[in-house]
């Protein structure tokens, strides 16, 4: 899903981040980060262990308060004043793929998916019962309905998750890593599963991830993050990163390799 | 063999030239180290060339004797030097860091542990955070409970039906035990005294009364606290471990209402019901022991609590079993709350809930007796 048009105005997005600074008990681990998505756009947020993908994503779904700054979801401010409030009507607008599944364990799949529809919705349980056939067929996992999670595999549980995720047809999918602990083929199908998604249903996409071929596959604008620098040091198509960016973190990480992050400190060194 | 692994040959001006004769290796390491050890307790020595043309061998303990003494020699100004290493030798030596330049000292810290009154301070700050933090979470607990008592459904009776059993009716059988036994002992005790004065009847007020208005309580509580605070804290601990809890969280779930809820309601429930049980249990004892070692028949027994026991005493114990049970599942799921995403975090708030529990259930029972004392009950 890789188109040509021009990215979203910033006032256009349906995520958007001003001046952002979180971290953890007063201390910062990103700060001043201002980006945007558009809707429908599927944005691969990248970098290193401890760059703080992990840490901007709880402060996009609302888990961790900003230090500074403010966040935009689906037009409501999570940072804002009235949080609590922007918090209840951002997450009828999301779902969330978590790291490890978060399929809570002493469910079926079937009870994990209907979880949210019988919790926020008065359809009857025929109707309940339908939707979560579709949303586990939709991820392939329609005859694993009475399993627990446990007695799955991973890339099955991911694929599970996933269907709980949408299963209230969100707008924006925030996704954590979502090919973490995966084999290449299981990770490209969940891939590919992300991508169907997008053109199927046109949700947004916001993906946490540092696996270099999911990056090229689903995602149409990457942001990288860096530790040192505490913020993005770079943003655009993850092609146009890889191929003609000057940056040495961005080309060490692209091209996987250390030695051009040395070479540029041994130049930078007086 | 120690003396033999290494061959040392004194020349002037402080030169030691040495010649290892055996494999630098896990198994000749100490020999080596012992052998440098003795080389360099040697004040005289200034230089060191070790010839290493017959280590063809070398592993990780190898070089970290080779690495210990560059070390020293350092330390004393001493010069080393490695002459002909074979390839793979010296590839290992360079992997070990052998030829690196040695890092700079870290800076000094302040290692020094901080005074008593310090440590005493902290500690009191810490303990402060952790009561304020259990009371803002009974205070949004209490404040859950409105909106499900306008909307009884959002109790999700099944869940409380669920723990009910699990905290509940498979708590029987251990207390049952206790609570026996409890009776049985209290009861025998008892009996060894008061059969001095033909007073053995008065065994049947003293643990009827024992029972029903403290032990009774008193022990299913710490029951529960070990079974149901534990499991409560370990549960709700390893969901937030797999992220259950934020999973929870972002999909709009109150979690007080989702999780804590109905643990609360089913130990409010159970722990009234199993006290009843663990009194009507310790009679029972206190039975065994008068009917087999006091010449008391049953009936006696029995007429003898039914006219010592008032319904003021049996609810002054079942009130307090109900204080009690919502401190051991608040604990618990409070606890759980706690945990941090480690392993090691789940064990720390387990045992912690259980400590906590049956230190404010004793908390709460001196409170109770205070204000029974004050109110007469």
């Amino acid at each position: 899903m890789k188109d040509e048009k021009a990215p979203a105005q910033p006032e256009q997005a349906i995520v958007r981040t001003e001046n952002l600074t979180v971290g953890y008990g007063g201390t910062p681990i990103l700060k001043g980060v201002t980006f945007h998505v558009a809707e429908g756009e599927i944005v691969t947020i990248l970098g290193g262990s401890g760059c703080g993908k992990s840490t901007l994503l709880k402060a996009l779904i609302g888990l961790l308060p900003p230090l500074e700054g403010s966040v935009w979801v689906a037009g409501y401010n999570i940072a804002g004043p009235d949080r609590e409030t922007a918090l209840e009507a951002a997450r009828k607008k999301i779902g969330v793929l978590f790291q490890s599944g978060a399929l809570l364990g002493s469910f079926t799949l079937a009870d994990n998916v209907a979880l949210p529809l019988t919790e926020f919705t008065d359809l009857p349980g025929a109707l309940i019962e339908e939707i979560v056939h579709t949303k586990l067929e939709a991820v392939g996992l329609a005859d694993y309905a009475h399993y627990m999670p446990m007695e799955l595999s991973g890339g099955m549980r991911k694929r599970a998750a996933l269907a709980r995720a949408m299963a209230l047809d969100p707008q924006i999918l925030f996704c954590d890593e979502p090919s973490a602990g995966l084999d290449p083929v299981t990770a490209a199908e969940l891939d590919s599963l992300l991508l169907n998604l997008n053109e199927a249903l046109g949700i947004t996409m916001v993906v946490i991830t540092h696996e270099l071929a999911s990056i090229l596959t689903i995602s149409r604008r990457s942001i990288m993050l860096d530790k040192e620098a505490k913020g993005i040091i770079a943003q655009g198509s993850p092609r146009d990163l890889m191929e003609r960016s000057e940056d040495p973190k961005v080309r060490a990480f692209f091209h996987r390799n250390p030695e051009l992050l040395h070479t540029a400190a041994k130049a930078a060194s007086p | 063999m120690n003396a033999d692994v290494l061959t040392v040959e004194r020349r002037e001006g402080g030169l030691a030239a040495c010649t290892p004769s055996a494999p630098l290796v896990i198994s000749t390491s100490r020999w080596y180290h012992e052998a440098f050890t003795q080389l360099l307790s040697d004040p005289h020595v200034r230089t060191i060339v070790l010839d290493m043309t017959t280590v063809s061998t070398l592993d990780s303990a190898g070089a970290a004797v080779l690495k210990n003494l560059q070390k020293t020699c350092r330390a004393r100004g001493i010069s080393l030097e490695l002459t002909r290493l074979e390839d793979q030798v010296e590839s290992f030596l360079r992997f070990s860091g052998f030829f690196e330049e040695p890092p700079p000292p870290p800076p000094a810290t302040s290692a020094k542990r901080p005074p008593i009154v310090e440590r005493v301070g902290a500690g009191a700050v810490e303990l402060w955070k952790d009561t304020r933090d259990l009371i803002q979470f009974i205070g949004s607990v209490t404040v859950a409970v409105g909106p499900c008592c306008l909307n009884p459904k959002r109790f999700r009776p099944r869940e409380i039906l669920y723990y009910v059993q699990r905290s509940g009716s498979e708590a029987v059988p251990i207390v049952f035990l206790v609570s026996f036994l409890m009776g049985l002992i209290m009861a025998f005790q008892a009996a060894v005294q008061l059969r001095q004065f033909g007073a053995n009847i008065f065994v049947a007020d003293l643990v009827s009364l024992a029972l029903t208005r403290e032990l009774g309580p008193l022990m299913t509580a710490i029951i529960l606290a070990g079974r149901s605070a534990a499991a409560f804290a370990a549960e709700i601990g390893t969901m937030k471990v797999n992220e259950e809890v934020d999973a929870l969280t972002v999909m709009g779930f109150n979690v007080t209402e989702f999780l804590i809820m109905p643990k609360v309601m089913a130990l409010a429930v159970s722990g009234p019901l199993l006290t009843i049980f663990a009194n009507a249990s310790g009679i029972v004892g206190g039975i065994v022991v008068g009917v087999l070692s006091l010449d008391l028949t049953p009936a006696s027994f029995i007429t003898e609590v039914w006219q010592i026991l008032t319904v003021g005493d049996v609810a002054g114990g079942l009130v307090k079993s109900f204080a009690f049970a919502l401190v051991v599942a608040l604990v618990g799921c409070f606890r759980g709350l706690q945990t941090e995403r480690t392993a090691d975090s789940v064990g720390r708030m387990t045992t912690s809930a259980v400590v906590t529990s049956i230190f404010l259930i004793i908390l709460t029972d001196a409170v109770f007796t205070v204000l029974f004392h004050v109110f007469s009950w």
